[in-house]
């Protein structure tokens, strides 16, 4: 048993250390489906199981394909979905690209980092849909700017799954009980961020003790920290002035403790500030995740405002704070059914309307989806018009590169704001983390 | 050497080879075979062709490479020496308790972290460092500490690192020593005793010279497990949002080479420095506890 | 007298270190997420409690859990025997055999000992796939059967605690080489056996990054890698999952106290036999 195999891994080993053959994979150069119709060179199409990898929120859309296609072949593996920078993907694939085999025919991810390097020569793990593969009409379908992180100089790697597009948030009874009036600018709500000081300290106005802070303030002011130019250039000016009025805002409200700087989903914030909202802008997803879910706020008490501004902008824009998409390997041998199958979880009203927590990118089932909240009864007041508003507000201007510039804002920023230190004096500090994180990753840096 | 001291059957194998045979080719499958194909990726680039010192310049060039060494250093000095202090004078300590309910019971409970080694103790230290859920909260507070964040601030990390390791890795040394110390004959004990020396001495005279061996054992291993810190920093960025970052050490970053920015050449130089200065150390430990000394 | 205080302080010291968090973790497997906050960490919860974390940790993915569960045992139980195979005799023959390249052999299981995992990982990937065992059990368990601390462990008690001449006199009694390691050796070895052996459990049933990179199906994974994988799906430690998780911090703290109880287990089992057995070798010398 065990020892022929060992001799067979220790042949083997030899004979891989002898040859050193060169690592780094192109695209197959199986000429059989390269002049397929897809604008890719396709593998050898086979009969057989379509691989699905999902992570565990998500299972429910294979699930729910799987229902409604009883006789569809799926072998679901779940795993972390690339969360919080893991990586896992991008890690397997790698593992794959040198075994030339094991990938995924179709995969989820929750960031929005995998296009930058799955599209490159280098790995080509990821097929493009907009070159046949996909009708277009399906595309079109997408919310505008849904599908500006799935492209890579005009080709589209990816279908969004949801938008998560940031709102301002407020608790209706609160704010009535207090006598303010929801806010429209940043300038406005900063103001009323002195006024909660004085007059009921300890309330909130927002938080900026995680990872996306930067998603919610700094792209939503149109700072330009993170502009990607092309496939590896990108743009950085974190000390722009756009940069420095969020960051000058932030400072402004960490100091008179209305912008609470603990992290949204520590037991902390819960604990001690979870009745203490009273505004929050952030993605539509809060409303589920922090409202419902983590803070459980009573039904009745918060509503939606549309996407703050500034006062020299001429309407909101905003930022993203995730969002998932899926992915079709470029390797796979079911085509036909992988097409299938991201189309359906993506547009079909039986999953997105229904089912998912989030705001569809498909504009069509986002409709629907808004619909299904509104009738909850949870929420004071209309949620759809400011949500469906910003939806196509996001600023195109932030990029997604290859590496998470929340990751580096993270590890830069928020330990210094731990340590009492002020945003302002901490955006050169950002600048060149940035900068030296898109070296590391071949990015060629303007600044 | 000493091999020859046998002579008559000289001829062929030895019957020794037979007995590491097995062990000799999972050696070479799993241990030499990958560590030379890793010293073969070091030198060469991603194309297959000769490379020199290229990828060696280019990790030490990499901005994350100084801070992810320095991390590993702090670490390593604090877990060593509080190993090394706390491990052996525990042993003893446990060893001179003279009721043997108290002294296995003493045992038991030390131990008892060692079989939460990995993502486990991780997963429970995640919590425990948490001040809103944490059963010493009032430790915490004591030292300032209010929020998840300031806990995992940057300078404490390397302490932390060391608790969540002694935490669990300690036990089972206890256990180790204490089971070393017991091979030490009652009778060179009693005689240290007869002749009037403290328990203090005979444990400084006697017994820690007699455990020098296990000492050495102990040290290699903890190195070769503290320079390779990977899953404590990987999961503590992970629950932190990436506040601690994913390039914190060494080990880490030879990870993010390969897996993250295609480079397993780089990956490769990198792992190949840890172990130049892994077997550096060992060798000072093996020479210091005369490790291959079999009489 | 204050010698005997001051160690009677040091002792309860650590035993209130080493236990305090694993209290810890007994008592809040049995709450629910708001009693994890708002209750004191050392009240218990309720039966009520831990009954419906045990729910949702089995209800999480069809019962993964016990999948994975059932992944560890086969996985560091198959390593475990092939590691006792080859380790205890390999560590025999370097303590107490002579042959031609013994010391070379000591110091090269020395080295492999510190390569960092993260070195040995990639090229034991594209070996193993090479032989199409990526995805089987034999990935994960072969790479662990490899275990120079075993053999090292073995090595260094034979070297101290077994007399040449006990084994030089089995020899002149006529016994072959074989059969003086299988009827003198092995018995007096018993203690390192039990060693041996626990640590082999132990480091495989723990071990993360291995089974990480070899297992891509989750079907596959160890319970290590499927608690990471738990970490991934609560809410506190992954926000995007949304507010519908299926993983609450309580169930993630029960998952956790279930990934470790069979080591747990075993130790209690083994732990008199284990030091005991050292004692026993002493005697003997």
């Amino acid at each position: 048993m065990s020892p022929k195999k060992v001799f067979i891994a220790l042949a083997a080993l030899l004979t891989i250390s002898a040859c050193g053959q060169p690592v780094g994979n192109g695209k197959t150069t199986d000429d059989a489906g390269a002049n397929s119709p897809y604008g890719f060179t396709t593998a050898a199409q086979k009969d057989g199981e379509l691989l699905v990898w999902v992570d565990s929120t998500r299972l429910d859309a294979a699930k729910a394909y799987q229902a409604a296609h009883p006789d569809a072949k799926l072998d679901i593996v779940t795993y972390d979905g690339n969360a919080n920078g893991s990586n896992t993907l991008k890690t397997k694939v790698q593992l794959f690209d040198k075994a030339k085999a094991g990938w995924p025919d179709v995969a989820f991810t929750t960031d929005n980092n995998t296009a930058a390097w799955a599209s490159q020569p280098s790995s080509g793990f990821t097929a493009p849909l907009n070159k046949g593969y996909l009708d277009q009409a399906t595309l079109d379908g997408f919310a505008k700017g849904a599908l500006d992180p799935c492209t890579v100089d005009g080709t589209v790697y990816c279908l969004r799954n949801d938008l998560a597009h940031v709102v301002l948030w407020y608790n209706k009874k609160l704010l009535d009980q207090f006598g303010y009036t929801v806010p429209a600018t940043w300038e406005e709500y900063t103001a009323l961020g002195a006024r909660v000081a004085a007059e009921h300290p300890g309330y909130i106005i927002g938080t900026a003790g995680d990872a996306w802070a930067p998603e919610v303030y700094m792209w939503g002011s149109e700072c330009p920290a993170n502009q990607v130019t092309g496939a590896k250039a990108i743009t950085v000016k974190a000390t722009d002035a756009k940069c420095a009025r969020a960051a000058s805002m932030l400072d402004t409200l960490i100091a008179n403790k209305t912008m609470s700087t603990l992290s949204l989903f520590g037991a902390d914030f819960a604990k001690t500030q979870g009745d203490k909202v009273l505004m929050l802008p952030g993605p539509n997803w809060y409303g589920g995740a922090v409202f419902q879910g983590t803070i459980k706020t009573p039904a009745g008490e918060i509503g939606v405002a549309p996407a703050l501004k500034w006062a020299d902008q001429p309407a909101p824009v905003t930022g993203n704070v995730g969002g998932g998409a899926w992915w079709v390997s470029s390797h796979s041998e079911h085509l036909d059914a992988a097409k299938d199958f991201v189309t359906w979880v993506t547009t079909n009203d039986a999953y997105q309307a229904e089912l998912a927590p989030g705001y569809p990118a498909y504009s069509a089932a986002a409709v629907k989806w808004l619909a299904k909240q509104q009738a909850s009864g949870y929420w004071a007041g209309d949620i759809g018009a400011p949500i469906t508003a910003a939806a196509g507000a996001v600023w195109p201007g932030w990029g997604a590169p290859e590496f998470s510039p929340e990751s580096v804002w993270a590890k830069t920023v928020i330990p210094g704001m731990t340590a009492g230190k002020t945003v302002t004096s901490l955006l050169p500090d950002w600048q060149k983390a940035i900068e030296q994180e898109a070296q590391v990753f071949g990015y060629t840096v303007t600044k | 050497m000493r091999s020859v001291t046998s002579g008559g059957r000289r001829f062929g194998p030895a019957p020794g080879h037979l007995f590491v045979s097995g062990y000799v080719v999972l050696l070479v499958a799993f241990g030499i075979g990958p560590a030379l194909y890793a010293l073969y990726l070091a030198f060469t680039t991603n194309m297959g062709y000769w490379a020199g010192i290229d990828n060696f310049t280019k990790t030490f060039a990499d901005f994350r490479f100084l801070p992810a060494v320095g991390h590993v250093a702090a670490y390593l000095v604090l877990w060593l020496v509080s190993l090394t202090v706390l491990v052996v004078t525990l042993a003893l300590v446990v060893h001179s308790v003279r009721n043997r309910v108290a002294g296995s019971a003493l045992r038991f409970l030390y131990y008892i972290p060692g079989a939460l080694a990995g993502a486990s103790s991780v997963l429970l230290w995640l919590f425990v460092l948490d001040p809103s859920v944490s059963p010493v909260a009032w430790l915490l507070s004591a030292f300032d500490l209010q929020t998840f964040n300031q806990v995992i601030a940057p300078g404490n990390l390397p302490l932390i690192f060391t608790v969540i390791a002694f935490w669990t890795g300690a036990g089972s040394w206890i256990v180790v020593l204490y089971g070393a110390l017991n091979t030490i004959p009652h009778e060179v004990i009693e005689a240290a005793r007869m002749d009037g020396a403290s328990a203090l001495t005979t444990a400084l005279r006697v017994q820690l010279p007699m455990l020098r061996k296990w000492i050495a054992y102990m040290l290699i291993l903890s190195l070769a497990g503290g320079t390779q810190l990977f899953v404590e920093p990987q999961l503590v960025s992970q629950a932190s949002f990436g506040v601690v970052g994913t390039d914190y050490s060494v080990n880490q970053l030879a990870y993010l080479y390969a897996f993250n920015q295609n480079d397993f050449n780089g990956s490769a130089a990198l792992s190949i420095i840890l172990l130049i200065f892994s077997v550096a150390c060992a060798a000072l430990f093996v020479a210091r506890g005369r490790l291959f000394d079999v009489d | 007298m204050s010698t005997k205080a001051l160690t009677g302080a040091l002792l309860t010291l650590f035993a209130l270190f080493f236990t305090i968090p694993i209290l810890w973790l007994l008592l809040a497997s049995s709450k629910s997420p708001a009693e994890l906050i708002d209750s004191s960490p050392y009240a218990p919860g309720s039966l009520g409690s831990l009954t419906d974390n045990w729910n949702s940790l089995i209800a999480f993915q069809d019962g993964a859990v016990l999948t994975w569960l059932g992944n560890s045992v086969k996985y560091a139980l198959m390593a475990l025997v092939l590691t006792m195979v080859v380790s205890i005799p390999a560590g025999y023959a370097l303590a107490l055999m002579s042959f031609a390249g013994r010391r070379l052999l000591l110091i090269v299981t020395l080295v492999v000992m510190l390569m960092p995992a993260t070195a040995l990982v990639l090229p034991t990937f594209l070996e193993l796939s090479y032989v199409d065992l990526i995805n089987t059990s034999w990935s994960v368990v072969l790479p662990f059967s490899f275990f120079p601390f075993g053999v090292y462990l073995t090595y260094i008690y034979f070297g101290t605690a077994v007399p040449r001449e006990l084994l030089e006199a089995a020899r002149l009694d006529g016994c072959s080489e074989a059969g003086t390691f299988w009827r003198v050796a092995l018995p007096l070895a018993k203690p390192v056996v039990a060693l041996v052996a626990f640590f082999s459990f132990t480091n495989n049933w723990n071990n993360f990054f291995l089974p990480y990179v070899m297992l891509p199906v989750s079907d596959a994974y160890p319970m290590q890698v499927g608690l990471t994988q738990m970490l991934a799906s609560t809410p506190t430690f992954n926000p995007v999952v949304g507010a519908n998780a299926e993983v609450q911090p309580p169930t993630l703290v029960l998952a956790t106290l279930l990934s470790v109880a069979p080591v747990l287990i075993v130790f209690l089992f083994s732990q008199r036999f284990l030091v005991a057995g050292m004692t026993a070798g002493a005697t003997k010398s």
